[in-house]
């Protein structure tokens, strides 16, 4: 066996700066998602037919393939058809944002549907309109169901935010192997790779309990 | 106050309501009995849009509201609505409940709205409770909450949806208490219910329906006590 650690300090400032650009892409990521998501969610419960249509067919498509090929339509495909080429970053986060877009629409879609029909009904018969429904009555109630799952949600971007190192972003995973190329010790630093993505997802959840402990719920 | 011409409603093939023509006269106090599924609730439900008729015609102070274009949400602010399961917003205080129509639909100020909030908390006799959660409430407390939700918006009617049904016994008299006093208030009531004790003491009629349709109707006592048809009478043989 020859295992050697020592190396491990002199790369960790390279690998730091690589997990720093994983949370970057993956906030930025859930953030672009959580817009997509909110509006699609609830056009998938309207009452908008071809609205309804256009929303399901897109988390159908996103859902349906694979994040690397989306990411590489993004960063491949798409400069063939405007003319000129996407920087890596805005590809990733394009890609990621809009692949996250449809996960949390459905985590949107079913805690809205977890509402009572009881709750709309009395909204409506008060006078509220259908988007004042929503917006005071409905959707206050779903988010506290909403925020397990968009935790969830968040440690899988994460992870997969590996797969961006495909086209050259030196985010965590593309970092350490650059350094591997260096220092020759691929088990030494990978295993380090593992701990930092490990470290991070933990603190998710963290502050994910910590949330749904501030929204208690009550009913 | 309110009219229903031909009134019908299907869900799918089932047809549950098959014509109803009734008149709800300002001020009155209407009940609606009925074995279930007869569809009373589906008849109630249909007087405030929350359900579509298929057919017919629905007449509300004067202005057909089943007419294409109308503004349902101008019809139901002045109809307030009570439910079986209460349904008060479980995220917002018995206050907030209570505001929270006539700040958004009606644009009152928020002391305004307040002020009329406490004013109906005082009537329905749960003042001490305002800044509860519905959760915090019995039953009773939290229909009466639900009533003085209803009452916030000024309606011109009240629609009653089996307001004591979801309630354990020893709570249905605070409720009915509640509308017992709106009753004598002179407000105009349509009240599904199966507590004919209510009908009889504060009913101006009831409607007796059966297998979507009104079979009899009458003044409570009447009705109640030497019922024309067999039907009727086989119903209140059961549940007097």
């Amino acid at each position: 066996m020859n295992l050697d650690f020592s190396i491990i300090p002199g790369v960790m400032p390279a690998l730091l700066a690589g997990a720093r650009l994983t949370v970057e892409l993956a906030t930025i990521a859930v953030a672009i998602g959580l817009v997509i998501g909110s509006f699609v969610g609830i056009a998938r419960v309207g009452h908008v037919r071809i609205v309804r249509l256009l929303a399901g067919a897109y988390v159908d498509f996103i859902r349906g393939t694979p994040l690397l090929v989306q990411l590489f339509l993004v960063y491949f495909g798409l400069p063939s058809l405007i003319g000129r080429p996407v920087p890596p970053f805005v590809a990733a986060i394009a890609a990621m944002g809009i692949n996250s877009g449809a996960y949390v629409a459905e985590i949107v879609r079913a805690g809205i549907q977890a509402i009572d029909r009881g709750q709309t009904e009395a909204a409506r018969s008060l006078g509220l309109t259908a988007a004042q429904t929503m917006r005071y009555v409905i959707f206050p109630q779903a988010i506290r169901r909403i925020i397990p799952p968009l935790g969830n949600e968040f440690i899988a971007l994460l992870k997969d935010s590996s797969l961006v190192s495909v086209i050259a972003l030196e985010e965590l995973l593309r970092k350490g192997q650059v350094v591997i190329t260096r220092t020759f010790r691929p088990f030494e630093v990978y295993t380090v790779i593992a701990i930092l993505y490990l470290i991070m997802t933990l603190a998710i959840s963290k502050l994910v309990s910590w949330s749904e402990r501030k929204l208690k719920i009550v009913d | 106050m309110i009219e229903t011409k031909g009134l019908k409603k299907s869900f799918g093939k089932l047809e549950v309501l098959k014509g109803i023509d009734a008149k709800i006269e300002p001020h009155e106090v209407v009940v609606v009995i009925g074995p279930s599924g007869s569809g009373k609730s589906t008849f109630l439900r249909c007087l405030n849009l929350l359900e579509r008729p298929t057919a017919g015609e629905i007449y509300f102070a004067g202005k057909c509201i089943t007419a294409p274009h109308t503004n349902v949400n101008e019809v139901r602010r002045e109809m307030g609505m009570v439910f079986q399961q209460f349904n008060l917003f479980p995220h917002l205080t018995v206050l907030e409940n209570i505001t929270l129509g006539p700040i958004k639909v009606r644009r009152m100020p928020l002391e305004d709205a307040r002020k009329v909030a406490r004013e109906l908390l005082k009537k329905v006799g749960i003042s001490e409770k305002e800044s509860a959660y519905p959760a915090e409430l019995s039953g009773g407390q939290q229909q009466r909450v639900a009533i003085a939700r209803a009452l916030a918006m000024k309606p011109a009617a009240m629609l009653f949806d089996e307001p004591t049904s979801a309630l354990d016994p020893e709570m249905i008299g605070e409720v009915l208490e509640v509308m017992k006093s709106l009753a004598r208030e002179g407000m105009t009531m349509v009240v599904v219910t199966h507590e004919m004790g209510f009908a009889r003491e504060v009913g101006h009629r009831v409607l007796f329906m059966d297998d979507g349709r009104i079979v009899e109707e009458g003044p409570p006592l009447k009705l109640l006590t030497s019922p024309k048809n067999p039907r009727t009478a086989s119903f209140l043989s059961k549940v007097l």
